[in-house]
């Protein structure tokens, strides 16, 4: 699914009531099936974004439209339901928009078996490893087969080889299901391995920094130098961003 | 609860200077209370047996809180997740909170009389006969639920309340309507405060069902059994049912809380 953000900005008030505007105007143009990488350091809020084009936050002034498509989300902690077992959070979107027993249960083992979770359906969240649990998340984000996939560092918490291992596994998932997909991360390399096209964003207000379409050609190499070059010179644009403090 | 060596020495210390000195004066010898204790089904002061006057008790606090449980969860609930009902209702929860049950005993018999289930249902051919019906007063339950319902209430609001809200969030963006989040995601993520809150309740409702026996409107129960032995002078009976409240109080607590186990331990999961 395309989706089309106009002049998007978030406005909060802090604790003593003073305004201070998180995000915008930003201004984004998504074709269908692209695989975006929202980069930016923490704070910048990449999660704003992400926020406002689910419907979680009302803009305060400028447009999201995400049209009718099916809209998913992937928490930064996954977010899942810690008195249901693995298959029962996966099937919970299903469930909740009334898909029937049988038929959400055969469509999360579909998808956990896709994660790689088969033999784990009957497990609760506590009882796995952490990036099992974001497997579990991911699966519950992928059963309806969703137009648009929004995912707020999912693998932020999770140690470096595993979380190279999902990688993998999310960008085949969704573009097997031709999905359009939102990754928001703070890790460069992350972003320029998985991402069509990378967004930088800068600090308060977060707003665009850099778009730039990554057009590296896949499976990518992360010790190629084509893709070392581009690291560094998206870090390049993190250094000029960040203000010295 | 576990037993073990340190734990059961001043239990056993109690007993030895309770054989000790049991028998003079006041304090009945050890061997006539366990005499009692012995045969719950003989008929004590012409009030029935033991077992006989515990179910009484027990069976009225069951009902009592199962009232008060009804009543006090979608209370509960609607104070928990609107703002607008909870301002509503939180004048008079607060002040009718802090009411002794007791407080509201002569006025309970002055609405509910001395009905009784066994005239609800229209039983009237037991009258003349010891049935549970008989001792089931309306004006009972009433003050049970009233003890009972207000920690109901307010675990469960609290429970409610404190869902993490990423829950509600997860819920939302998958696509749960308000029932259905209702039911699958904000009820088991309170389910541990509203398991403290039943047990609370239990509690509660127990003390005051043995106050409210000694009081009038009734003359059944193990409270009234305390205070009819007191009349009589009958140590013996008064000791051994005041041992019997003390351990039905105790598996009343252990009972729910076994039964709110499960919740308590995927609370612990949560991460």
């Amino acid at each position: 699914m395309s989706f089309r953000v106009r002049g998007l900005s978030k406005t909060y008030k802090d604790p003593q009531g003073i305004p201070f505007q998180a995000v915008g105007p930003v201004d984004l143009n998504v074709p269908e099936g692209q695989f975006l990488c929202l980069l930016g350091p923490t704070g910048c809020g990449k999660t704003t974004i992400l926020r406002l084009l689910s419907g979680l936050e009302e803009p305060t002034s400028g447009s999201c439209d995400t049209g009718s498509g099916k809209l998913s989300y992937v928490f930064q902690q996954g977010a899942l339901f810690p008195w249901l077992t693995v298959e029962s959070n996966v099937s919970f979107p299903l469930r909740a928009n009334g898909t029937g027993k049988r038929e959400a249960e055969a469509a999360s083992r579909r998808i956990l078996e896709q994660v790689g979770l088969s033999g784990f359906e009957k497990s609760f969240p506590h009882e796995l490893s952490g990036g099992m649990q974001q497997r579990t998340a991911l699966a519950r984000g992928l059963v309806t087969e969703p137009d648009l996939l929004l995912l707020d560092e999912p693998f932020g918490s999770l140690d470096e080889r595993t979380s190279i291992a999902l990688q993998d596994m999310v960008y085949e998932l969704c573009t097997r299901l031709f999905t359009t997909v939102v990754f928001v991360t703070h890790n460069i390399e992350e972003a320029v391995y998985l991402g069509d096209r990378v967004v930088v964003m800068g600090h308060r207000p977060g707003r665009i920094a850099r778009d730039e379409v990554v057009s590296l050609p896949r499976p990518r190499d992360r010790m190629s130098s084509d893709f070392t070059d581009l690291m560094l010179s998206f870090r390049r644009t993190f250094e000029e961003l960040v203000e010295p403090s | 609860m576990h037993l073990h060596l340190p734990g059961l020495a001043l239990p056993v210390l109690l007993l030895v200077v309770w054989q000790y000195f049991g028998g003079t004066g006041m304090l009945p010898s050890l061997s006539s209370v366990a005499e009692v204790l012995i045969h719950p089904s003989r008929d004590l002061l012409s009030c029935g047996s033991l077992l006989w006057s515990t179910s009484v008790s027990v069976v009225r606090v069951v009902l009592g809180l199962l009232l008060s449980i009804l009543l006090g969860t979608p209370l509960g609930f609607a104070m928990g997740t609107s703002r607008v009902f909870r301002r509503f209702t939180s004048v008079v929860t607060e002040l009718a909170r802090p009411l002794s049950p007791l407080a509201l005993l002569p006025l309970s018999i002055v609405i509910f009389k001395d009905t009784n289930l066994a005239e609800v249902f229209g039983a009237e051919h037991l009258k003349y006969s010891r049935h549970i019906l008989n001792e089931l007063q309306l004006g009972m339950m009433f003050i049970l639920a009233w003890g009972g319902v207000f920690p109901v209430i307010l675990e469960t609001m609290h429970g409610v309340r404190s869902v993490r809200n990423v829950y509600l969030e997860a819920a939302r963006v998958l696509g749960a309507g308000k029932l259905y989040t209702l039911r699958h995601v904000l009820f088991p993520a309170a389910l541990p405060d509203i398991f403290a809150g039943y047990r609370m309740a239990a509690g509660r409702c127990w003390m005051v069902i043995i106050a409210a026996e000694m009081l009038p409107g009734t003359n059944s129960g193990l409270g009234y059994l305390i205070r009819y032995s007191y009349q009589l002078s009958r140590f013996d009976v008064m000791l051994a049912c005041i041992f019997v409240v003390s351990v039905i109080g105790l598996l009343l607590s252990r009972g729910l809380e076994a039964a709110g186990e499960k919740s308590l331990l995927l609370r612990a999961g949560e991460r």
